[in-house]
């Protein structure tokens, strides 16, 4: 932890309240210790929606419209990684919507949580962009809706310190392998980025990557990698906080961290690896009981607005699921935060993971955490 | 004899007065009065520990497919547990690391319970309050202050940076076993402190005058009198340190790195990403039979340790 940052957003006043509990969710903590249900009453007391999401999805200006309409933001319950989240909601928990990636959709589905979302309620609809929501798994079954809203989209990659780092040739996934740098390399925790990463850097086919073969490829890359890691973590504030440091020289995030590094003028980069990076669609999916289910919708058209997006990309860095909200950069910008005016130029351009069965994914974690550990 | 005598005595009387049968019940039988008054604990007991735990046993010889879960027992998890060295590894490290973590404490706890019981002698509250003030804060606030004291950028690396001690600051000092160790030490202190000082306090201090009298120095009074007259405090002290910091997971997983792990971390990974309930069940279980087979050498020990002494 950077102690002179920490005194430092002390004295703006804005040591977040934010990061300190990002942390903890990274590390399960705030899920485990905190009971669903007080949240369950109060979800129900005042009528708001309840939103089951990422740390940092949990602020007003994506919420503007509902906020305007209901006067105050939709209540929040906060997950380290969806994986988690999913666990909580197969052992009871209700909230009205969730914050999946795509690749998710197939076996969230399995469990039979969830309703499709009737998309003739979303006044944004029209302006989604449809290659983000285009997908048999997404679309089957679904009464003519779709499973999950998309809303945001991005890459992870590797978040680089220009000025530390030492860059020979291009820019490539062997940097998060360099041994120059042991010690000073960080990972992410969750199997859902890591593995699919080390896929690529093993070179695994990813409609191989079910297979025994792949398994052992992939492990023998992140056992490689082990030694050289400082620490596996979910938490980007830890993360962003070791790079501005120079704790870290590298570290695998998505793009808000080079973003919010940059912002901060720590000389960084988000790498645009030439074995292409991880690219993902993440989106929000509804309970099956969700208690304000019209506030749920009016929370989903909020996020799905154009200042929604403004906000998801300007200041985060990702990329948002309406069209309009590309008109509002240029090109330039684009390129700098790694976007692009038409997103299958990014996601195709890198590697999207593909659905698998639960099994896979038990499987993929539990030899994760064997590898993380030293196994 | 004399506890029926009593009792039939005190039984006559109910039925004289006309008291419903179940005083007369109570008068009766003084185990029953015992339980009646246990009976709220036994229920709330019952309900939050034994029967989840019971679930628990169970649910330890199931297996996990995809979402589901099949409910043909066997022991395949144990089995895992036994056969895979992740498992053993991270449980043997865990015991280690408490047992660092808990000898560090009782070790640096004995004194300053010491100095309270014996030299201090007004407004022994204050003083009690000012040494448990840490403990007033959230368990997560005193790891998150150990991250900022050992951190890259930390209070310890900027110090030593600042008298130009060191160049470059220490990598080692978060992230590893050692912080994981200073930082459960520091976090459950009270919990051994406190018994030690009540068993301190609670020496006859006409004993130690006896002992002084019959020639015996500060040194052989502290470990002939001293000692042994507070080794139950010490006992439960180590035991209410040891059971919970064996299965701790936030202090590693917010000040541990990759190598510093622990059974705790392990168990809720089965229950969150992994996915693997009955998986984290059984590691549960093997974790508690394993504290209590430690508690039990340890107790062991100790009573080997006294009747060695005498």
């Amino acid at each position: 932890m950077n102690v002179n940052k920490m005194i430092r957003s002390a004295r703006q006043g804005r040591l977040s309240r934010r990061d300190f509990t990002r942390t903890l969710l990274a590390a399960g903590i705030v899920p485990v210790m905190s009971s669903p249900f007080p949240r369950r009453a109060m979800a129900s007391d005042n009528g708001h929606a309840t939103v089951f999401t990422w740390g940092g999805f949990d602020v007003p200006e994506l919420y503007q419209d509902y906020i305007d309409t209901h006067g105050d933001m939709p209540d929040f319950a906060i997950f380290g990684a969806p994986e988690d989240g999913l666990t909580r909601l197969r052992s009871g928990f209700v909230t009205d919507l969730i914050h999946p990636c795509m690749g998710d959709i197939p076996r969230w589905r399995s469990t039979g949580l969830f309703q499709p979302i009737d998309i003739s309620r979303l006044s944004n609809w029209p302006d989604v962009i449809p290659s983000l929501y285009d997908a048999p798994h997404n679309l089957e079954e679904a009464e003519g809706g779709v499973w999950q809203v998309p809303f945001d989209w991005g890459q992870t990659s590797i978040t680089y310190r220009t000025d530390l780092y030492d860059l020979e040739g291009e820019e490539s996934w062997d940097i998060l392998w360099d041994e120059r740098y042991a010690g000073r390399i960080g990972m992410l925790a969750t199997g859902d980025d890591a593995w699919w990463c080390a896929a690529i850097k093993a070179g695994v086919p990813f409609d191989e990557i079910h297979t025994d073969d792949a398994f052992e490829a992939i492990a023998a890359v992140l056992r490689e990698q082990r030694p050289l890691v400082r620490t596996y973590t979910d938490d980007t504030s830890s993360l962003n906080q070791a790079l501005a440091a120079g704790e870290m020289v590298a570290a695998m995030t998505w793009n808000s961290s080079a973003v919010e590094l940059t912002f901060e003028d720590v000389p960084v980069r988000f790498a645009q690896p030439k074995e292409g990076a991880l690219t993902w669609v993440c989106g929000f999916m509804l309970h099956k009981d969700a208690p304000s289910p019209d506030r749920a919708y009016d929370a989903l058209d909020a996020l799905l607005s154009v200042s929604a997006g403004e906000f998801l990309t300007g200041d985060y860095g990702y990329g948002h699921a309406n069209a309009r909200v590309l008109d509002l950069f240029d090109d330039e910008d684009l390129a700098a935060l790694t976007l692009s005016r038409d997103p299958m130029d990014i996601l195709d351009a890198g590697h999207r993971s593909i659905p698998q069965p639960p099994e896979w994914s038990s499987r993929m974690n539990t030899l994760y955490e064997q590898i993380k550990a030293g196994f | 004899m004399a506890l029926t005598q009593s009792s039939d005595g005190l039984g006559a009387q109910g039925a004289r007065r006309g008291t419903p049968s179940s005083r007369r019940l109570f008068a009766r039988f003084e185990n029953l009065r015992g339980l009646a008054l246990l009976a709220p604990t036994l229920v709330i007991l019952g309900v939050t520990v034994v029967v989840p735990f019971a679930l628990m046993s169970a649910m330890s010889f199931w297996s996990q497919i995809g979402f589901d879960y099949t409910d043909d027992w066997s022991v395949g998890n144990y089995a895992t547990i036994l056969s895979e060295p992740l498992y053993t590894t991270l449980l043997l490290r865990s015991l280690g690391m408490a047992m660092a973590a808990t000898l560090l404490t009782v070790v640096l706890a004995y004194p300053m319970a010491y100095f309270l019981a014996f030299h201090v002698h007004r407004n022994k509250l204050v003083w009690l309050i000012i040494i448990t003030l840490p403990f007033w804060t959230s368990y997560l606030l005193r790891v998150f202050a150990w991250r900022v004291i050992l951190g890259y950028e930390g209070v310890i690396n900027s110090g030593l940076m600042e008298l130009g001690l060191i160049a470059e600051p220490l990598q080692a000092l978060l992230y590893s076993r050692t912080a994981v160790i200073i930082t459960l030490a520091h976090a459950w202190a009270a919990f051994a402190l406190l018994p030690i000082y009540v068993s301190l306090e609670k020496i006859d201090k006409s004993v130690l005058e006896a002992s002084a009298d019959l020639g015996e120095g500060p040194v052989m009074r502290f470990f002939r009198v001293i000692l042994p007259l507070s080794m139950p405090g010490v006992i439960a002290g180590t035991f209410l340190m040891f059971i919970p910091t064996v299965g701790d997971y936030v202090t590693p997983a917010l000040v541990g790195g990759p190598n510093a792990q622990m059974i705790g971390n392990l168990v809720q990974l089965q229950f969150g990403t992994v996915n693997n309930w009955p998986m984290g069940a059984a590691l549960a279980i093997t974790m508690i039979l394993a504290i209590t087979l430690v508690g039990l050498i340890f107790l062991g020990l100790m009573w080997a340790l006294r009747r060695w002494a005498r």
